[in-house]
């Protein structure tokens, strides 16, 4: 990999990725643990993580876990559980203060990493096994969560049209699991199946801050005392899908609002090098407030408060989503075709094909503000498995005309239409 | 310009009045690709009766404040977005119940963007085309957040407490009141509140502070502006006790949404009296309820809370209240089993070194959210129109007592100041 700040080595069977900097206040630390998106171990997978963070061996109460947070001058800890492409990644990030704000007897760094070198390899245990109780309750956790998911129906409709879109794929899973998998898990076989993931998970661990490689090697050796083992690395089975007919989905719930969701499917991914007018397709149609569909469904026609496009280089597929008066639904339908019409038939204005670079060059230049940003882009890199910097994806971009955009528009082809409605009859 | 050094933050903020009263900071971050900006006004939904020094009493509809928001973005040539956009800036605006901020983040042509900021917030341009235009737009806005239990929940409770102060008036208003609002009736509101002596600039990120004085002193001299006196924001009474002890509104949720808090009696705080007693308030709650504290893990083990419960505390001269919950399978049961377990601490008080722990946290969070640009200046306008100073917050931290927070505790937990609000499946 080319040097984009982080310097990446290898220790205990992780892949090590260091950028050194006192450009900010805090040190980040994020683990990702990887694993193929499958149905018979996607709950439990996901219900890893939430028997892990309530307790170690050191801290095996919850409240002695939180306290022990507190301590570290209220470390910020916590965990993701999502999809990228066919994976289920398990992302754990700590963000704790750099000692030099604060008197503290202690290294914070240090402590940060014996505190996550344990919640991943020496959980709090009971006769030899998770504790029965955590799993209960987590169990109980998981499940709420995804009960709750209709609750907001704006997300609700995103994922529904998701799910549809790739019934046939391991993609329709949730990144949490399937409910009716819960109840046939116990301590033990989730314990089997923690070890088995910890055992199989591609693992990368990010550190940005003021320390050195060589510094966060010794940490890892000292803390998450794993083994030696070979570093996997992730691979892409990604086929493109063609569609033969647009698929429409009309779903019936208590909503004042119809919600509008549309799936696209694009040959494009992440690292193919037209991964860029694939960005500027998606930015021309609906990723800003001068977009297609902003200026024509909201500004032109007041038909909603947002409509916006979103383009997932990972999974080859693209999203639309509104929130309309349900009467207006036919209407909105055929305005935001005609955008994607508007497309392919390459009319794009130089206008367009300039603000839109001017936004994705903004977005590129501001990840290096944020050092969980230089993380996820860093990620992004590891994961496709493209070398590729900020830098060089921008470089692409701005060579972009309105004809590599409309060969990217001939790509991205609606797939799913799915409605949210009121359950009242019209 | 006046330089104003925080050592132990390592920042240094620059700060300087222009002629015409608009006060303006900049907060130098070098290495920082990215700046970011905030153009307030101390003007939000609560201010819907007021008079000008000189001019006569006014009573404005509902949602005006926000209403006026979206307005300002139409520009004679067109939306103000594409200008942004050619400047590769991200712009946006929000309104609370007390102030209005517009913003945007970019990382190139910042002074043609802070130019671009403060001219089209400064000229409005309202017809009656378009302010007709905008309410199809904020209508839908309406019904998406009619949806979103979170967002019921909340105002619900901030319903059952105030019966007279419009805090209580939901941010937006409702499809009837912005049909009532008129090209008219926004000069009015714009006139009043959109006066350089009632806002703030604040610059943050990789800037000169005396070129960015320079450009604005010069923006500012080409503009004319009349002096303005004092605005009298006109609030009828507000009883002391809540307006009604439980309001329960419909929605389809996967499980009941619970939220409670009590109503501040002791009001009127402003500068430091009013940050510190934030501050204590909301170290009070994190001790009560924080997600370390014993009474947390009990109701979580009886599942009657989830990862969704979390406490807040918000105030202002004329209204003040604490907001607590989340997700429950049974309201009630959770109501009852948090007085069992609170009784006891009303009298012992809380512990010196759960305190310390507290105290600790709270330090870390608030030197962890100073990495963010946004955030910075966020809180910054917010402190600063409550006279308050966002970067003397560390030593106010320092010298806050266990008494005092014992104290708060007291006057703060009174159950005759309690309001619930529920939203429940229909």
């Amino acid at each position: 990999m080319t040097n984009n700040g982080f310097q990446h080595g290898s220790v205990a069977g992780m892949r090590i990725h260091v950028l050194p900097t006192k450009a900010f206040k805090t040190f980040a630390i994020s683990l990702y643990a990887g694993v193929p998106l499958k149905e018979d171990t996607v709950t439990p997978t996901a219900l890893v993580p939430f028997v892990l963070r309530r307790g170690t061996a050191s801290y095996p109460e919850t409240t002695q876990f939180r306290e022990q947070l507190e301590e570290l001058y209220g470390a910020g800890f916590g965990f993701d559980v999502y999809k990228r492409g066919d994976y289920q990644i398990v992302q754990f990030r700590m963000d704790t203060i750099n000692d030099s704000f604060v008197q503290s007897k202690e290294s914070l760094l240090g402590e940060s990493f014996a505190f996550l070198g344990e919640v991943l390899t020496k959980p709090a245990l009971e006769n030899g096994t998770f504790r029965p109780s955590y799993v209960a309750t987590e169990r109980e956790t998981v499940r709420k969560k995804l009960e709750a998911i209709v609750n907001d129906k704006i997300r609700y409709a995103a994922e529904r049209c998701i799910e549809e879109m790739c019934r046939n794929e391991p993609y329709r899973l949730h990144p949490l699991g399937q409910r009716a998998d819960l109840d046939g898990i116990t301590p033990e076989s989730l314990y089997k199946s923690y070890n088995s993931w910890l055992d199989g998970a591609i693992l990368d661990l990010y550190v940005v801050g003021d320390t050195t490689p060589e510094e966060i090697e010794k940490l890892v050796k000292r803390h998450f005392g794993r083994s030696d083992a070979a570093v996997a690395a992730y691979s892409s089975n990604f086929k493109p899908v063609s569609v033969s007919e647009v698929r429409t989905i009309e779903e019936k719930l208590d909503v004042s609002q119809g919600k509008l969701n549309m799936g696209l499917r694009t040959s494009i991914t992440y690292k193919d090098d037209t991964y860029a007018s694939a960005l500027m397709y998606n930015g021309i149609l609906g990723g800003y407030p001068h977009s297609k569909l902003f200026v024509n469904v909201r500004e032109k026609e007041s038909l909603a408060y947002y409509a916006s496009s979103r383009y997932d280089g990972h999974k080859g597929i693209g999203t639309i989503q509104s929130g309309i008066e349900i009467q207006n639904y036919s209407k909105a339908v055929d305005i935001i075709r005609q955008q994607l019409d508007e497309l392919k038939r390459g009319n794009i204005s130089d206008l367009e094909l300039n603000q839109t670079k001017a936004m994705i060059r903004n977005l590129l230049s501001e990840i290096q503000d944020s050092a969980f940003e230089l993380i996820s882009f860093d990620f992004n890199r590891q994961f496709s498995g493209k070398d590729r910097s900020a830098q060089e994806l921008l470089t692409q971009v701005e060579q972009i005309g309105s004809g590599d955009v409309k060969a990217a528009a001939e790509s991205f082809q609606l797939d799913t239409i799915y409605f949210l409605t009121g359950q009242k009859e019209e | 310009m006046e330089q104003l050094r925080y050592d132990k933050l390592q920042e240094t903020l620059y700060h300087e009045v222009m002629d015409n009263g608009l006060q303006v900071y900049v907060l130098p971050k070098p290495g920082f690709r990215k700046t970011y900006a905030t153009f307030a006004t101390k003007y939000g939904s609560v201010d819907n009766h007021f008079r000008v020094a000189g001019g006569e009493e006014t009573t404005v509809p509902d949602g005006i404040a926000h209403f006026l928001e979206h307005k300002m973005f139409e520009e004679p040539e067109g939306d103000i977005f594409a200008t942004f956009a050619s400047n590769g800036a991200s712009a946006n605006a929000f309104t609370s119940f007390d102030q209005t901020v517009y913003l945007f983040s970019a990382t190139e042509n910042i002074e043609t963007n802070l130019s671009t900021l403060v001219d089209f917030v400064q000229r409005p341009y309202f017809t009656d085309e378009n302010v007709e235009k905008e309410k199809g737009i904020i209508g839908q806005e309406i019904n998406m957040y009619a949806d979103n239990p979170d967002w019921r929940v909340y105002f619900g409770l901030i319903e059952a407490m105030y019966d007279k102060h419009p805090v209580h008036i939901d941010i937006a208003g409702t499809i009837e009141s912005i049909a009532t609002i008129t090209k008219e009736t926004l000069y009015t509101c714009y006139n009043s509140f959109y006066h350089p002596s009632n806002m703030l600039l604040f610059v943050v990120g990789g800037v000169e502070p005396e070129k960015v004085f320079e450009l604005i002193r010069s923006n500012q001299a080409g503009k004319s502006y009349d002096k303005q006196g004092d605005i009298e924001r006109i609030f009828e009474k507000e009883p002391e006790q809540v307006a009604t002890k439980r309001k329960e509104s419909k929605l389809a949720v996967s499980m009941p949404k619970c939220l409670f808090g009590f109503k501040e009696k002791e009001l009127g705080l402003t500068g430091e009296a009013a940050v510190r007693r934030d501050l204590t308030t909301k170290l009070m709650l994190d001790l009560l309820l924080g997600s370390s504290t014993a009474l947390y893990q009990k109701l979580y083990d009886e599942e009657l809370i989830s990862d969704s419960f979390g406490h807040e505390f918000n105030s202002s001269p004329q209204y003040a209240f604490s907001a607590i919950g989340g997700d429950t399978k049974d309201p009630d049961l959770l109501l009852k089993r948090i007085k069992e377990e609170i009784e006891p601490l009303l009298q012992s008080g809380f512990a010196e070194k759960d305190f310390e722990r507290a105290r600790k946290k709270k330090i870390g969070g608030y030197l962890r959210m100073l990495n963010s640009p946004e955030n910075i200046a966020h809180e910054f306008t917010r402190y600063q129109f409550r006279g308050g100073d966002l970067f003397e917050v560390l030593p106010l931290y320092e010298s806050i007592t266990l008494d005092e927070v014992n104290a708060r505790l007291r006057s703060h937990v009174d159950w005759e100041q309690l309001a619930v609000s529920l939203v429940v499946s229909p």
